[in-house]
């Protein structure tokens, strides 16, 4: 195990020294290496287009990279590490674990690259401005939801995409909290993490289904796992299960215009993208940045999923 | 299961894997016990299907990396490999519009010439098989996201390609077994795989090749094309397994797949193949993935905390290895 | 053909090889070799470990290629490049390790690569376990061909390489030492089947080293010796000591050794009436310090077996071994160390060496433990100092100290393993084919370090299967066949006494 990641880290910093070798022949515009915590899921796309909507606009060079998944917090490590080393004009970055990265950061702070957080903060005053969604804020609006469609009372189960970092510890407490301290009457019965793969997913909700009969809802807390919670249900052919997501992408609008899914909180990535770089902009030329941007999120579901307000941050 | 006993074959040393097949099936059937003792939850029709549904996808794969693992190497591949299967088959489904066949021939034959090229690479240009399989494993997930420019491709547009793996063509005959579609495939699979271990020539060629490579080669025999066929009978076989996985989350997820293969080998080693090569049977495998699967299920259902799950886990792989070796140290 | 004592011009020559040249990296293997083999006899081949015969015998099988001269079968010039067209030809080989896939079955292992098919690849395997219970039942031999190979003894597996070879049709069959692993019965089993394949024409080319067993069943006898042709003659009418003569070269070896006075001496290594299994039988020997003790016998006497039994590495059933007068007890290679008994394997890059390390480590190894404090970091200078004094004294040609292993000479590699247990202070040195690998300059040298320690008391085993170097050594000789020790010569004696004592089986004279 530790040897393959070890080798698939070797590649990638390999690479990465392919691409920044590259961005050294021009230098007239401003580059900014926006490292965020994956590139493979939807969100992080959605997130990836912002970003490159703002380079367009500001006239930068941004590239965009982050680890296969939410717990490979050394190989972002490298991938800030190699990021640095290419003398960037600012950095985006959405920390995986603020702690681990706070060394690198203040090697960037001593070279003079400003910092822009996004998606999650950093437990540190080194970022100029964080770009992010209040997960927590979300977490909670999404236990509200539930426990309003369930009828105030009854069994909950959370289907969680990691256990450590920032965004999977924030929406997880935001929606238990809520829930413990509002609905009294509404027992979370367990919560389970399938690393937001959509198949482990999926065979955590069944074996959820089997273990608590009488399961109302199912809470779902980021784009993988709550895919992997609808096909669960849908597998199993249970009727009456409450899920509500997290995020959007195809098969989680689909599973709601179906009502196979209540509804979902969604953020809005394209904003973080742009917000992030916009913000990197400003303080690479020296200008005033605010210092806590935040993105916002909503609630859709059947009803308001076609509104023009909503459509413009889901991603498919 | 019985249906399978009937299908495996004979294996040449007979008694001696009688009795492993008797030991790992005896852990089953005392985790089953366990678990059902320990919730009322966990023996229910509902949760045995899911149960081998779980198992499906992974008894897939671990059968092929069974037939590797018989010769004497290994396939780290298998993980990514399927996702590569299942992309192609979005790709010749969705983004080509080609009948539900054409899908079924895209995922078996990119496995099988993937199978292939791993092949080549250790039998005739002798890279060790951890190697060999570790570059293809990088060379595929990265193939997987470059064809799908890391989206996921979705398979709304071809009716019936989640009946594959979801519909219940026994649920069908048979009212009131609502087994899965694809445990039915997983089935159909173990017992083809053992057919062909049993009794054809490219079975005895797997063993032959794992038993001692330059007696095979001292024979007479092309030990290089034999060996790179068996590769490519396992990549079909994990081609099936993409096939499974595609239509189960009705989407082809490019970045899944890595992690894959050690679960897979689990099952592999729980079953009594050993990775010395040489001996190995379908059914061992076809029990250690159930194994593998009736664990995870069981540990959920009662609710044992996430990380002491994956501590469980391990401990079962070390001591279901450890029973084995010392049930060969005796005899 | 010269003293072929068979009949006139009935029999067809099956097989020619002539002038046949073979050269390994640094070794002439085989140079300018004659062989020939007619239809219906038993052609004995004969000479020295690393005479050449079994690599004259690949040559044939289309294993090895030959670099010079031509193979005719039948009397036309043929290619052998692999071991297929060999078999095409009619030929077959039983060769002397035993090429048997352990998990398939008797009957799997003697089609493979010709298993009787049905359609779409299926395999018949009733008709292959017929077919072979067909060949078991011509050989006489039962056997059940369902049995797992790993269950078989050697035996039995080696019936089993001899079944594979008849199964293809083999007009020429070529047998490696068959019957080093067998017991009288079987050997007799054994003959019953040559003979008949005989009767029906078949060729056997037949390599031993029993004497006995050549006059019982052989026709014809080729001497081979380092690599060349000696002589063939007819095995009716031709002494044994005439054919040992031949074997070993006719210029008898004058043994110069000083052979010390020891009976001052202390006895370091007792070894007294110890047995395991049938490999090992009631062996009794002392050895004094400043002694070198050689010990001669044909591959599988035992010599090696002994060896590792008093190193501890195997086990032994009955016994006693006592250490400079003490009774001991070798569980395991580390308590025989403690003892101050080394081992130097026969197999230096399997067992002796490794490889990828440097010279330095590779001297330390056994002894790391007094070359690093307390925390385990290990004094590196202090390590390379005693490296250094030891490639002096021993005159290891190398570099530096930091030098890989793997790129020194065989000779150095040796001088290299004697070096590290020369510092873990062992008294008591076995050698097992000292010189194997290692080319004649840097062999004399071996030999005058083996002087040189025994002069300053250290008590030496040296085994060997090359009988100049026995005699060129040792002060006395041990004598090994089938797992007794047959015999203890004084130096300097006469190589006929010791072939004779290498073949005398238990129960019979050496013919």
């Amino acid at each position: 195990m530790f040897t393959r990641r070890h080798l698939i880290g070797t590649a990638t910093a390999i690479a990465l020294a392919g691409l920044g070798s590259g961005a050294m022949a021009q230098d007239e515009e401003l580059f900014i290496p926006v490292i965020s915590k994956g590139f493979q899921h939807q969100f992080w796309q959605a997130v990836n287009q912002g970003a490159e909507q703002a380079a367009e606009e500001f006239g930068v060079r941004v590239t965009f990279e982050g680890p296969d998944n939410e717990s490979q917090v050394d190989k972002q490590m490298d991938m800030l590490a190699a990021a640095l080393a290419n003398n960037p004009d600012a950095i985006g970055f959405a920390a995986l674990d603020s702690q681990a990265a706070i060394p690198l950061l203040r090697q960037a702070q001593e070279a003079g690259v400003p910092v822009v957080a996004f998606d999650s903060g950093v437990d540190s005053d080194i970022p100029v401005a964080t770009a992010a969604t209040d997960n927590k804020a979300a977490a909670a609006m999404a236990a509200d939801k539930m426990a309003e469609l369930i009828g105030g009372s009854g069994q909950v189960a959370v289907v969680a995409h990691d256990q450590t970092s920032r965004t999977g510890v924030d929406r997880r407490d935001g929606f238990v909290d809520r829930m413990e301290a509002e609905y009294p009457d509404v027992e979370i019965v367990a919560v389970e993490y399938g690393g937001g793969d959509h198949l482990r997913s999926t065979e955590i909700t069944r074996a959820l289904l089997a273990a608590h009969p009488d399961l109302d809802g199912i809470f779902g807390t980021n784009e993988g796992s709550a895919i992997g919670v609808v096909n669960g249900v849908r597998e199993s052919g249970q009727e009456g299960i409450t899920i509500v997501g997290y995020d959007s992408g195809k098969a989680q609008t689909d599973a709601i215009r179906e009502g196979l899914m209540a509804g979902a909180i969604t953020q809005n990535p394209v904003g973080i993208g742009y917000e992030t770089v916009r913000a990197a902009v400003a303080a690479a030329r020296g200008e005033e940045v605010e210092g806590d941007i935040d993105t916002g999120f909503y609630w859709y579901d059947q009803s308001n999923i076609d509104d023009q307000e909503i459509q413009a941050v889901l991603y498919d | 299961m019985t249906a399978v006993d009937t299908t495996t074959a004979p294996r040449p040393s007979r008694r001696g894997t009688a009795h492993q097949k008797l030991l790992a099936f005896a852990s089953l059937i005392a985790l089953v016990i366990g678990f059902s003792l320990a919730s009322p939850n966990f023996f229910q029709v509902s949760n045995i299907m899911a149960i081998l549904q779980a198992t499906s996808v992974n008894g897939v794969l671990a059968i092929g990396a069974t037939l590797i693992i018989i010769t004497g190497g290994i396939d780290l591949s298998i993980g990514t490999l399927m996702t590569f299967c299942a992309v192609m088959t979005g790709v010749v489904l969705t983004w080509l519009g080609a009948p539900l066949i054409f899908g079924v021939v895209a995922a078996i034959g990119t496995g099988a010439l993937s199978g292939l090229v791993s092949g080549t690479f250790v039998a005739k240009m002798k890279i060790p098989p951890f190697i060999a399989t570790l570059g293809m494993m990088l060379i595929l997930k990265g193939l997987s996201l470059v064809v799908t420019g890391t989206r996921p491709i979705y398979f709304n547009d071809t009716p019936g390609f989640d009946l594959i793996s979801r519909g219940s063509l026994i649920g069908w005959v048979l009212p009131g077994f609502p087994v899965p579609n694809g445990v039915l495939i997983l089935f159909l699979v173990a017992g083809f795989a053992a057919w062909i271990l049993s009794r054809t020539v490219l079975g005895r060629y797997t063993f032959a090749l794992g038993s001692n490579e330059e007696a095979v080669r001292l024979s007479g025999v092309n030990a290089d094309a034999w060996k790179m066929a068996i590769y490519a009978l396992s990549g079909a076989i994990v081609g099936i397994g993409g096939l499974l996985i595609a239509s189960r989350l009705n989407s082809a997820q490019p970045a899944l797949g890595l992690g894959y293969e050690l679960e897979a080998i689990a099952a592999v080693v729980i079953g009594g193949t050993s990775l010395a090569g040489g001996r190995g049977t379908i059914l061992g495998t076809l029990i250690g993935a159930l194994i593998m699967a009736v664990l995870t299920n069981g540990l959920r259902v009662l609710s044992v905390a996430p990380e002491w799950q994956t501590v469980v886990t391990g401990g079962i792989i070390i001591v279901a290895v450890y029973a084995d070796q010392l049930r060969r140290g005796k005899t | 053909m010269r003293h072929s004592s068979l009949g006139g011009g009935a029999m067809t020559r099956l097989v020619r090889m002539e002038g046949i040249d073979k050269v390994f990296p640094g070794v002439k293997a085989l140079d300018a070799v004659d062989f020939d083999l007619l239809a219906g006899e038993v052609h004995a081949l004969m000479g020295e470990n690393g005479a050449g015969k079994s690599t004259l015998m690949k040559c044939l099988s289309g294993v090895y290629q030959p670099d010079g001269g031509r193979i005719l079968i039948d009397g036309k010039p043929v290619s052998l490049p692999t071991p297929r067209s060999a078999q095409d030809q009619g030929i077959g080989i039983i060769h002397q390790e035993l090429a048997l896939m352990r998990d398939l079955t008797v009957a799997q292992n003697i089609w493979i690569g010709r298993e009787p098919r049905k359609s779409f690849g299926r395999l018949d395997e009733a008709k292959l376990n017929a077919d072979a219970a067909a060949i078991f039942d011509g050989m006489n031999v039962k056997m059940d061909p369902r049995t797992p190979v790993s269950s078989l003894t050697i035996a039995r597996q080696q019936m089993v390489e001899i079944a594979k070879a008849l199964s293809y049709r083999s007009r020429v069959l070529i047998m490696d030492e068959p019957t080093a692993a067998l017991n009288d019965t079987e050997i007799a089993e054994l003959f019953a089947i040559i003979r008949r394949l005989r009767s029906e024409g078949v060729g056997i080319i037949y390599i031993s080293h029993k004497m006995d067993e050549i006059r019982q069943i052989s026709d014809r006898v080729t001497v081979m010796r380092d690599g060349t042709y000696v002589d063939t003659v007819a095995a009716a009418d031709t002494p044994i000591e005439r054919i040992i003569a031949m074997m070993v070269g006719r210029e008898i070896q004058h043994s110069d050794i000083a052979i010390p006075d020891l009976s001052g001496a202390e006895t370091a290594l007792e070894v007294i009436d110890v047995s395991r299994g049938a490999e090992l039988k009631n062996i009794s020997f002392d050895l004094k310090q400043g002694e070198i003790l050689g010990f001669a016998g044909l591959m599988g006497a035992g010599r090696t077996e002994l060896a590792r039994a008093i190193f501890g590495a195997e086990p032994i059933d009955r016994g006693e071994i006592r250490v400079h007068g003490k009774p001991v007890r070798i569980a395991s290679p580390s308590d025989a160390v403690r003892k101050g008994i080394g081992y130097l394997s026969e197999d230096r890059k399997q067992f002796g060496l490794a490889l990828g390390l440097d010279v330095r480590a590779n001297i330390g190894l056994p002894s790391m433990g007094r070359h690093s404090d307390r925390m385990g970091r290990i004094n590196e200078g202090k390590l390379s100092e005693v490296a250094r004094s030891y490639i002096d004294m021993l005159r290891i040609r190398t570099p530096h100290d930091a030098q890989e292993v793997r790129l020194l000479s065989g000779g150095n590699q040796q001088k290299v393993v004697i070096a590290k247990w020369l510092l873990r202070d062992c008294d008591i040195l076995i050698f097992d084919e000292p010189t194997r690998g290692i080319d004649v300059g840097a062999k004399a040298e071996i030999y005058r370090l083996l002087a040189d320690l025994a002069k300053r008391g250290k008590a030496i085993i040296v085994i060997s299967s090359e009988l100049p170097e026995v005699l060129r050594v040792s002060h006395r000789i041990a004598v090994m066949c089938e797992g007794r020790l047959t015999g203890i010569l004084p130096g300097g004696a006469r190589q006929e006494e010791i072939v004779a004592l290498a073949t005398k089986r238990e129960g019979k004279t050496a013919a």
